[in-house]
């Protein structure tokens, strides 16, 4: 990735840390705004917005950890053909419940254009499409999941159609492996910690050493049956083999670690004290903090290992679909500035286009470290869960 | 007919026809039953593919034993404890002079309206480790509450929105007891806990056993509940297995989950072999109510205090999120509309209205005849009230797409799952019912010339019509708080009042689901009136 102006000096040096600056930095920006997302537009944009700022307006979010956009860039929907006729979209739960304020946003560009969406957990809406696809076929022209394996496993079994280059070519390869479906947003493995237990360097640098760290031991917090700390396990089982996996886990519980019911409740209960620190992807500790700008939360990240995975949220055209073009000119407007912004401002996630930098004092996406991990295999849940059962984790 | 027929004549005449209306009946209640047991089809579907070493393995794996271990308890201990607390609340409000009865009844009856998941949310934000109530308490120095998850506080939750399934069942069958042989068995020189147990008990075993099994094949199939209070039990497992694309694995282990439900169907129909009656009511003179003096009070505040946890405290919380806000965001998110609630009460209408049409045939048969195969039809309506809804609802998925593709993702398919997980709560109110209407008015009225089908007409149907109306506003109730078919299910654009309150809790606008939530209560508060209503005095 190339380096964008308006990055800050130092940025490297709050890669591992950086709530903290943000909440004293848009105290002010916080002022007068009631509800982090309520707002129709941006008291955030100071500057870049150029042609077609207004319409930008409309997708950035607001609040406590917007503030400072740099320049953006990138295509516009305006370079765009407009979106027009119905499509069916299977869209995953979790925060693809905010994406539905983006396709209101879009009907409201394109009077011609009627998403027809239906909400559901990704993995449900996988299951289901592989349970439509061996009776007659798929109902739905899109799939759109928060996470990659969902995508994955309706790809692997060969019920999509690979995109073309011109729509995900502005998207890293590493969020596109075989371009059967292609990332819009992205999220960081993160670890949420409270800032009056802890400080940053009672994290260890790699997940690895969580075990044996004395400040972390019984103070630790997980959600095993989520789907994102799902994918992280894959992850490592694809890196350090299931053995080793194995091996963690139970030494994760043998030092005490509380279970959770989904990541959100994991970030809360740092907020609260109730654990000191916890595995989350990284927007929820922005989510709290956006609900509670005082709450004693700050992020880590490791490095280089599973705990430092960036997953994403991504879209593919389903092999049935009648509506080819709309499809993949839908997707393409996932992948424009102004959906970039959205993704960014208003659900805190990693952008995927170069152009639109990741809000706050949020490290820049080339700035992590990320595993080496393909994220089509990060649909072999199934072997996961084994692993998961067989330590005592599930 | 000739009017020189004798009584005896009658009676042999229609004991024949019987046995030919038998077979009919008994066949259309085989094909209900039938119906409604299709989708468990597409488990051993999907199971076949799966090599026989590897399904064994994972049966007998040592998590898949102790999930299963779990449930077991978690059953166990929910309907032990629903037992205890329904049928005491429920001698309360019928043999006793309780101060308040009336609206002790109702208010007692009403958690059965609050969704568990709701529920145990708002018992875990009140008594949770920083909950509402462990911030009222830090001040005065106590920084920790007893644990509140895990297999106790699971338990906790599940019996205290569950509980009133016991509750109607028992009360309708003590409001169904003939009073004289209580009087008798005082006559006959039994003290009053001597009459109780000689006489009231063992006529209301049967009801005891009809809620007890509701509320153990509720507690089997729940996943919500267990998964807030941090429990793993076999639903969740089946959950977990579904949402890593391992739907083989999921129909497996639901195939196990049937095992266990046969177990408790099998139990419960020896101990309810004879029922004289289930949460219909029948007549019987009112029997003369037990004084409790001064005690009167302590049972009134023991009633408050049920009602303080199980249906204050959900409803304040809701409240709190109303005006404060919930965790997580405060705006933003998708507006509720009104639209919401009037298709949940349209298809749980629609689902109540079929589920009693069904019911009545084989509660009918289940009651009038002894053969296997009737009682066997009226057991196997149960098996869809204990299969997880993702499972019944992902069957559906498949056999809609294969072979009704036009209904797929259309109402009259979701309605069809609606019945298929409730049916059995009409069939056990049609059944015991039926039960209680007098053979001999029956016999008098087809004496007089009316034809079979008139006869239940004129005479069997408006006596088992509160009984029938009672099993469809329970159906209505359960109908309005089911999530899963729904979610699975319903036609794209068609949002419920629980798919809206899942869209939202998910994106983590939990203030937003306050509203519905509680027009949610309100409207199925409606419904429960409906079943009180039908007791007779």
């Amino acid at each position: 990735m190339t380096e964008r102006p308006g990055a800050r000096d130092g940025s490297r040096r709050t890669r591992r840390r950086f709530l903290a600056a943000t909440g004293t930095a848009s105290a002010a920006a916080l002022a007068g705004c009631s509800g982090f997302l309520g707002g129709d537009g941006g008291d955030g944009g100071d500057g870049g917005d150029g042609p077609g700022g207004d319409s930008l307006d409309d997708f950035r979010g607001s609040g406590a950890n917007v503030g400072g956009r740099g320049e953006i860039s990138g295509t516009r929907m305006d370079d765009l053909p407009d979106l027009s006729g119905q499509l069916n979209i299977y869209l995953g739960g979790g925060e693809g419940g905010l994406y539905t304020d983006l396709l209101s946003l879009l009907s409201d560009r394109y009077p011609e254009f009627n998403p027809n969406h239906r909400l559901e957990p990704s993995a449900q809406l996988a299951s289901k499409i592989s349970e439509e696809e061996s009776g007659d076929g798929s109902f739905a022209d899109v799939f759109w999941a928060v996470d990659a394996g969902s995508l994955a496993s309706v790809a692997s079994q060969g019920y999509t159609r690979a995109l073309p280059d011109d729509v995900v070519s502005p998207v890293p390869e590493q969020f596109r492996p075989d371009d059967a479906w292609v990332g819009v947003a992205g999220r960081a493995r993160a670890v949420p910690y409270n800032t009056n237990q802890l400080s940053e360097s009672d994290i260890p640098d790699t997940v690895r050493q969580f075990p044996d760290t004395s400040a972390l031991q019984g103070a630790m917090g997980w959600a095993p049956s989520y789907s994102s700390f799902q994918a992280f396990v894959t992850a490592m089982r694809l890196l350090r083999g299931d053995q080793a996996t194995r091996q963690w886990l139970t030494s994760m519980q043998d030092a005490g670690v509380s279970s959770y019911n989904n990541e959100f409740l994991v970030s809360n209960a740092v907020a609260d004290g109730e654990i000191a620190a916890g595995f989350a992807n990284h927007y929820y500790a922005l989510r709290v903090k956006a609900a509670r700008p005082d709450a004693p939360i700050d992020l880590a990240f490791t490095s280089g290992d599973a705990g430092a995975l960036v997953n994403v949220s991504g879209a593919e055209v389903l092999r049935g679909t009648e509506k080819v073009d709309l499809a993949e000119n839908f997707i393409a407007h996932l992948l424009t500035v102004e959906a970039q912004e959205f993704f960014a401002t208003r659900t805190f996630a990693y952008p995927m286009i170069s152009g639109v930098p990741p809000v706050g004092g949020l490290p820049r996406i080339d700035e992590l470290s990320p595993p080496d991990v393909d994220l089509s295999r990060l649909s072999d849940v199934e072997g996961t869960i084994d692993v998961l059962r067989d330590a005592g984790a599930l | 007919m000739s009017a020189g027929e004798g009584l005896s004549a009658v009676r042999r005449r229609l004991r024949r026809e019987a046995e030919g209306d038998g077979l009919g009946l008994t066949l259309l209640s085989g094909a209900i039953a039938a119906a409604v047991l299709s989708p468990v089809a597409w488990l051993f579907l999907r199971v076949v593919d799966i090599p026989a070493t590897e399904a064994l393995s994972l049966l007998t794996a040592p998590s898949t034993t102790r999930v299963l271990t779990n449930s077991v308890l978690l059953v166990t201990a929910v309907t032990a404890a629903s037992v205890l607390l329904g049928v005491p609340l429920a001698v309360l409000t019928v043999r006793t002079d309780l101060p308040a009865r009336r609206f002790f009844t109702v208010v007692l009856a009403l958690p059965l309206v609050v969704p568990s998941y709701i529920g145990a949310f708002a018992f875990v934000s009140a008594f949770g480790p920083r909950g509402a109530l462990a911030d009222v308490l830090a001040p005065l120095g106590i920084e920790r509450l007893p644990e509140i998850y895990g297999l106790p506080g699971a338990t906790l939750v599940l019996t205290l929105y569950i509980y009133p399934y016991v509750f109607l069942t028992t009360r309708a069958a003590l409001l169904s007891l003939d009073a004289s042989l209580v009087e008798a068995a005082r006559t006959l020189g039994e003290g009053r806990l001597g009459a109780f147990r000689q006489v009231t008990f063992p006529r209301i075993v049967p009801g005891i056993a009809a809620g007890g099994l509701l509320v153990a094949l509720y507690t089997l199939s729940d996943f919500g509940t267990p998964a807030i209070m941090q429990v793993d039990v076999f639903t969740s497992y089946i959950y977990v297995a579904y949402n890593g694309f391992a739907a083989d694995q999921a129909a497996l282990l639901s195939l196990q989950l049937l095992g266990v439900t046969t177990v408790i169907l099998a139990l419960e129909s020896r101990i309810g072999q004879d029922d004289a009656s289930a949460y219909a009511s029948g007549g019987g003179g009112a029997a003369t109510r037990i004084r409790l003096g001064a005690w009167r009070w302590v049972a009134a505040l023991a009633c408050l205090a049920v009602t303080a946890v199980a249906l204050v405290l959900p409803v304040a919380v809701l409240l709190l999120w109303l005006f404060r806000g919930g965790p997580g965001y405060a705006g933003g998110g998708f507006p509720f509309e009104l639209a919401f609630a009037v298709n949940s009460v349209g298809v749980s209408a629609a689902a109540a209205l079929v589920s009693v049409v069904l019911a009545v045939p084989v509660g009918y048969v289940a009651a009038r005849r002894s053969s296997l195969p009737a009682r066997l039809a009226e057991r196997a309506t149960y098996v869809g009230y204990a299969v997880p809804g993702v499972v019944l609802g992902l069957a559906l998925v498949f056999f809609g797409v294969k072979f009704a593709p036009a209904l797929y993702q259309t109402l009259p398919l979701l309605v069809f799952a609606y019945v298929v997980r409730f049916l059995p709560q009409a069939v056990g109110t049609a059944s015991s019912s039926v039960l209680q209407v007098d053979r001999q008015l029956l016999e008098a009225a087809r004496a007089l010339g009316e034809s079979p089908g008139r006869a239940f007409r004129r005479v069997t149907l408006p006596l088992i019509w509160p009984g029938v109306l009672a099993g469809a506003a329970l159906v209505f109730l359960t109908t309005m708080k089911e999530l899963p078919a729904t979610l699975l299910l319903r036609p794209t654009g068609f949002e419920t009042l629980v798919s809206y309150i899942w869209q939202v809790q998910e994106a983590g606008y939990y203030g937003l689901a306050a509203v519905p939530a509680l027009t949610l209560i309100a409207v199925s508060a409606l419904s429960m009136a409906v079943i009180l209503a039908q007791e007779r005095r």
